[in-house]
């Protein structure tokens, strides 16, 4: 409950944050700390020093673009993307959203922080893998843009290098998703979670089975179809005091064919 | 999920004493509590603070199993802002182990309010650091070096009495903590008479808590003058943690002063704090300053009074064709966790309500209590009756499935009747009131009974299993301590009390000081009501002063709020002291009226001659003469209008050798209905209906007595659906905090309906019953319910009082590894 | 050197406005906004009631947002204006709110109670009339272990059709 001594920053500009990054060891970004700040009480993990993002007007924002492309600011938080306009432009993002947690986390918990946290447990990273979504990294370098498919490497690791920032997700707009979850309580933590898109081809991605959101591209978008992406992937999901491997294997066949259903469900109407 | 109403829908069946014209009982009079609440200035232990005070932050054991070889504090302590240490050497040379409340092998166990030479739990406090600033104290605890040699621990209580299992306590010798074996009537004559026996392998009660929203804590001051500690806490039975510490102490327990004010929910997992309130006193003393603990979320889910765990094995139940219950026998496995505090008194308090709700004469169970390296059990709501009563539902339930009745048949056939009040079972507990049948009537109806097949089809075509299922049970209230003779025969505890106070000032205010340690049930509200009544005066001008001083009043032996009491202790000591003041104004008023008493009335906050309203001599004025303008009264008037009762049901001490007496002055009642729709592709499932009907005999405060039974269902519904203590093979506790011990939100909570009838006790002052444990009847109705459901998908039997999803789909995937646990065999 | 927003410091003076007092402390980076507001400023009307964010006991409302103030660092409370439960009501008068609490007996112990009022203001300031599954989702992160939530959403709804939120 009690964190260790760090010290704090809070830049104004994206160039003074990723120079404090930079220049110091042990520095971590602070995001809406929904997720760090109880890491840190824990003592689980004990940055050095925390450089706060939430004087960066630079990344925030939800926008879009003439070609009804979705630009959405790192630190746009959960209640401001379910409650943006724009972001209607790809619906299942608001929707999944409005699910996190409760009305004090997603007032101050971003999308940022949720992807580049990468719990295996987050609903944001199986989500946006599904629906293609592409992540503009800053550093000293300057920016470059990961696909979500490439973004996350592990358990709470992604591309986004030591003294660089994750400024922006960018997603193409559409309605054609689906999401289908069993969590621990009503918008409580998920167990396994499943978000289907259809563009064309079909996209699965499933949380909660691995390290990281598990692609899959079934056939089609029919129960036969999905199932047998699902089996095919050879899932050996973690057990733990909420569910057996085997029970999350069940789960995430069951939740792939619900949110794929939703998807088509969506692409019909 | 839809609206939720309460609506008490039955006429209460009020059994009249006599009816004055304005009474304030019965009455939903608004609490008193309630504004300093909403504003924010409650007083919780954490608020209270001392100048130059040091925090306090204990290094705990990260092994569930280990000797401690040695420990180094020197690191720690040369930190500028770190005041001291303790060590479990130093408790061991300053103070005597706590009491044993057990027989051998149980009462070998040396308990020190820190670990000494080895721990037996993870998140066992080892050492004790003090410190300038909260931080500084968790910092300076990273310091501290302590050495461990890891033991294999034990964490499943069936392995604990195995040849190679790891023996805790060596004193011991044992991991057995404590055995007895109860036995009534006639046990081979019932199984000969039976038509079947239903054998029932393995049934198991899982381990949790209520998991009050405050932890616990305290602010703890020494006088050096007179060696008189002042504890600021928030332990809710003042009572017991005296008798604990005294002697350990090895001080008088008049040097320990408890004082309490808010205190944010107990549920009785704030009983057993001593050891940490021990280690407070000590720092205080060490340190010359005032110490303050906060004990943290984690801390507590670590270390802090698990609700008991228990097994029931081998369960034979002799009933007949049309599912009269004739008895049963039944192993009861107790897991008390590494440490024995207020355990093994689990081992007899379940016989409070043996027979549960039902008829059956011939009963024996064999209890042993065992340890483990878990945390230490200790009391939690519905302790250890509820884990009882959920055994006899489970076993209604089950019996009915195998023998294909209708559980509600079943029920109503073996229920206690109305008619057979107040009732003596088998072991001479005596059940004083109550109409379990008419409650059964009143939740079938809310419930919509008759529509049940109609919402099953209708969930079926949405893909669903619906199903409904009965919870029914007792909240035993107001002890006689000396059950525990049972456990111990050496042990000198019987009966029981509460005491109060009722004073006159010298302007006329009404001042109360109640012994107990109220954590929201209203205390303060219901005791001025019950003043209020007998002196005739309004509720506004009686105080209750806000929570416990054991200065105050001088606690009795059992001082607190525990075991569902209150409306019959501590009303009945305010009732008492409030019928001596009433006395005391009306013989002043007889002297200064110069009436004889039997013609005066006390009305309208005045003492009066009846018919002559003008002759009145108001509070105030008899206040005022007593205290300060006494001359010229009679030598012995003896009135000093400040008047101290203790209230003390009528007990007998129970014979131990037979195991029989009674062990409980009240019994309320509780019936529950549940309705379950399960996700047959994943085991999900909601509660998407609930009913809850009690009995609790006379209402002092009917929204007061709502409130309570509305808590308890919740809680209940979190134990059934999520809340558990697991712990891994290592002993390390996988639910720790609130992220993974999932609790009820607001989106969880089913629609509910209330209802009630009142079937008053012809044991009490008031006609109450003690009430606000509950009895744990969401559980009972939950799992009842999940057990309907699957009905149609292979007819899997609940064997666990916790069924989260996984265990659903479990039993949904392979019925056939619970129907195992049951076999039917003719006679 | 006095630290500015931008170098790393263990330590800063805040500023921090409290229903409507401002207040200006050093304070160490690492502590956390609950307890700057309950230690070092005495205002304990907010409470802890866990260590991993998910209770609501801690709620206040920070420049309008309702937020739990476990999970934020005093020091990024600099310049910002928070309201407590101390704050709700002008003076010793209870508001509807509160009143409705006590009427309903939407509460017991009162642990919970302060965080629960934060966030039925802040849902009764952008809802005015909200259903009652949007109260049980204004109040989700708000835990209580005493009442079962049902009085505390029929408290809500009678404050609703008020003013004094």
């Amino acid at each position: 409950m009690l964190l260790r001594e760090v010290g704090y920053a809070r830049p104004s500009s994206l160039d003074e944050a990723l120079s404090l990054l930079a220049a110091t060891d042990g520095a971590r970004a602070l995001a809406g700390g929904q997720t760090l700040v109880n890491v840190m009480k824990a003592r689980a993990a004990s940055p050095d020093a925390l450089i706060d993002l939430n004087g960066l007007g630079e990344l925030k924002g939800i926008d879009l673009a003439a070609d009804g492309t979705l630009r959405i600011g790192a630190m746009a938080t959960y209640t401001e993307i379910a409650e943006s306009a724009e972001a209607r432009a790809r619906p299942i993002l608001g929707e999944v959203c409005a699910t996190i947690a409760d009305v004090q986390v997603r007032n101050r918990g971003t999308i940022g922080g949720n992807v580049c946290s990468n719990d295996p447990t987050n609903h944001l990273p199986p989500l946006l893998a599904a629906v293609g979504a592409q992540m503009t990294i800053a550093g000293a370098g300057g920016e470059r843009t990961v696909p979500a498919d490439d973004f996350f490497l592990g358990v709470y690791m992604t591309a986004v290098g030591p003294d660089e920032l994750l400024t922006s997700i960018t997603v193409p707009p559409g309605k054609s998703d689906g999401f289908a979850s069993v969590t621990l309580g009503a918008d409580g933590t998920c167990i396994v979670s499943a978000a289907a898109s259809i563009d064309g081809g079909v996209r699965v991605a499933l949380g909660c089975v691995d390290a990281v959101p598990v692609v899959l591209q079934p056939e089609s978008a029919d129960e036969q179809a999905v199932r047998a992406a699902v089996r095919e992937a050879r899932l050996d999901p973690p057990s733990d005091v909420h569910a057996s491997s085997e029970y999350r294997a069940h789960l995430a066949g069951v939740l792939a064919v619900r949110a794929a259903n939703d998807a088509s469900h969506r692409a019909r109407s | 999920m839809s609206t939720t109403t309460t609506t008490p829908t039955i006429a209460p069946d009020v059994v009249e004493t006599e009816a004055p014209a304005k009474q304030w009982s019965g009455q939903n009079v608004p609490r008193k509590e309630d504004k300093r609440l909403v504003q924010g200035q409650g007083v919780f232990v954490d608020d209270v603070k001392r100048h130059g005070m040091g925090f306090v932050h204990f290094v705990r054991s990260p092994f569930a199993h280990a000797h401690i070889t040695s420990i180094d504090v020197s690191k720690a302590e040369e930190i500028g802002g770190v005041y001291g240490t303790l060590t479990g050497e130093e408790v061991a040379s300053l103070t005597d182990p706590f009491f044993q409340l057990s027989t051998p092998p149980g009462a070998h166990l040396e308990d020190y309010a820190l670990a000494l030479g080895k721990v037996r739990f993870v998140g066992e406090p080892v050492v004790a650091v003090v410190a300038e600033t909260r931080e500084l104290a968790r910092d300076a605890s990273e310091l501290v070096e302590v050495e461990y040699e890891p033991l294999d621990p034990i964490s499943d209580a069936r392995r604990a009495q195995d040849g190679q299992a790891p023996i805790l306590h060596e004193a011991a010798g044992s991991n057995v903590m404590w055995e007895g074996v109860y036995e009534w009537g006639d046990l081979d004559a019932a199984f000969a008479e039976a038509d079947r026996i239903v054998k029932i392998k393995e049934l198991h009660f899982h381990r949790f808590n209520s998991t009050p929203l405050e932890c616990d804590g305290a602010l703890v001051e020494y006088n050096r003058g007179t060696a008189q500690w002042t504890i600021h806490t928030n332990n809710q039975f003042p009572g017991f943690a005296a008798i604990m510490m005294g002697p350990a102490m090895r001080c008088g327990l008049d040097k320990l002063r408890f004082v309490t004010q808010d205190i944010g929910g107990g549920f009785g997992n704030k009983i057993t704090s001593h050891p940490q309130l021990v280690v407070c006193c000590l720092l205080a003393r060490k340190l010359r300053r005032p110490i303050q603990w906060t004990e943290w979320r984690t801390d507590f889910h670590l270390s802090m009074s698990h609700g008991n765990e228990r097994w029931f094995h081998d369960t034979e139940v002799a009933v007949k064709a049309d599912g009269t219950l004739l008895g049963f026998r039944t192993k009861a496995l107790d897991d008390a966790g590494a440490w024995l505090r207020y355990e093994p008194l689990g081992g007899v308090i379940w016989a409070q309500v043996t027979p549960g709700m039902y008829r059956w004469r011939h009963i024996r169970l064999d209890f042993t209590q065992v340890a483990t390296n878990k945390a230490p059990v200790s009391p939690n709501r519905g302790y250890s009756r509820m884990q009882h009563l959920w055994f006899t539902e489970r076993v209604i339930d089950i019996v009915a499935h195998e023998l294909d009745l209708d559980p509600v048949e079943v029920r109503k056939r073996n229920y206690i009747r109305a008619d057979e009040m107040p009732y003596e079972t088998p072991n001479g507990c005596v059940y004083d009131s109550g109409d379990y049948a008419k409650m059964l009537d009143v939740a079938l109806d809310l419930i919509g009974w008759s529509g049940i097949d109609e919402r099953r089809r209708d969930a079926e075509a949405r893909g669903k299993l619906l199903g409904v299922g009965i919870g029914s049970t007792l909240d035993s209230g107001t002890n006689n301590f000396g059950q525990s003779r049972m456990i111990n025969p050496e042990l000198q505890f019987s009966g029981n009390n509460e005491v109060a106070t009722v004073k006159l000032d010298i302007f006329g205010e009404i001042v109360v000081t109640l012994g107990t340690t109220p954590q929201g049930q209203g205390h303060e509200t219901t005791a001025a009501q019950v003043v209020a009544d007998i002196l005739s005066c309004s509720v506004d001008d009686v105080h209750v002063r806000a929570g416990h001083d054991s200065y105050w009043n001088s606690h009795a032996g059992f001082s607190g709020t525990y075991a569902s009491q209150f409306a019959v202790t501590g009303l009945g000591a305010v009732k008492g002291a409030t019928d001596l003041l009433a006395g005391e104004i009306k013989k002043l008023g007889s002297v200064i009226l110069g009436a004889p008493e039997e013609a005066l009335e006390l009305a309208e906050g005045t003492v009066r001659i009846k018919g002559t309203p003008e002759a009145a001599l108001p509070f105030m004025a008899c206040g005022a003469i007593i205290n300060a303008n006494n001359a010229g009264l009679p030598e012995d008037l003896g009135v000093t209008l400040n008047c101290r009762y203790v209230y003390r049901p009528q007990f007998e001490v129970p014979d131990v050798e037979r195991k029989f007496g009674n062990l409980t002055l009240t019994y309320a009642a509780q019936v529950h209905a549940a309705v379950v729709e399960i996700d047959p592709e994943t085991g999900a499932y909601d509660v998407v209906d609930y009913v809850a009907v009690d009995d609790c005999g006379k209402r002092i405060n009917p929204q007061i007595v709502e409130g309570q039974v509305m808590g308890a269902t919740a809680q209940a519904l979190g134990a059934a659906t999520h809340e558990q203590f697991v712990y891994d093979e290592d002993g390390n506790l996988l639910t720790p905090n609130f992220y993974d011990y999932h609790v009820p939100h607001a989106l969880d909570m089913p629609p509910l309906q209330t209802g009630y009838i009142e079937s008053a006790s012809p044991f009490t002052p008031l006609g109450t019953k003690g009430m606000g444990e509950g009895g744990g009847a969401g559980i009972h109705a939950v799992c009842a319910a999940i057990q309907d459901a699957l009905r149609s998908r292979g007819g899997a039997i609940v064997w666990d009082s916790c069924n989260p999803y996984h265990r659903v789909w479990e039993m949904l995937e392979h019925p056939e590894r619970t129907r195992e646990l049951v076999e039917v065999v003719e006679r | 050197m006095e630290p500015t927003a931008a170098t790393v410091s263990p330590a800063r003076q805040i500023t921090v406005t409290i229903n409507g007092t401002t207040y200006e402390r050093e304070v160490e980076a690492r502590k956390l906004l609950i307890h700057f507001i309950r230690d070092d400023l005495d205002l304990t009307g907010s409470h802890i009631g866990c260590d991993t964010g998910n209770c609501g006991a801690c709620s206040v409302i920070v420049d309008g947002t309702l937020l739990k103030s476990c999970m934020l660092l005093a020091v990024q409370a600099d310049g910002a204006s928070i309201e407590t439960v101390e704050g709700i009501a002008d003076d010793d008068e209870l508001t509807k709110l509160q009143q409705s609490f006590s009427d309903r007996h939407a509460l017991q112990c009162g642990y919970c109670t302060p965080g629960m009022l934060m966030s039925a203001t802040a849902l009764l300031r952008a809802n005015p009339q909200p259903t009652e599954e949007e109260i049980r989702k204004a109040l989700q992160g708000n835990i209580c272990r005493c009442t079962g939530y049902w009085n505390i959403f029929e408290a809500v709804k009678d404050a609703a059709d008020g003013a004094g939120a």
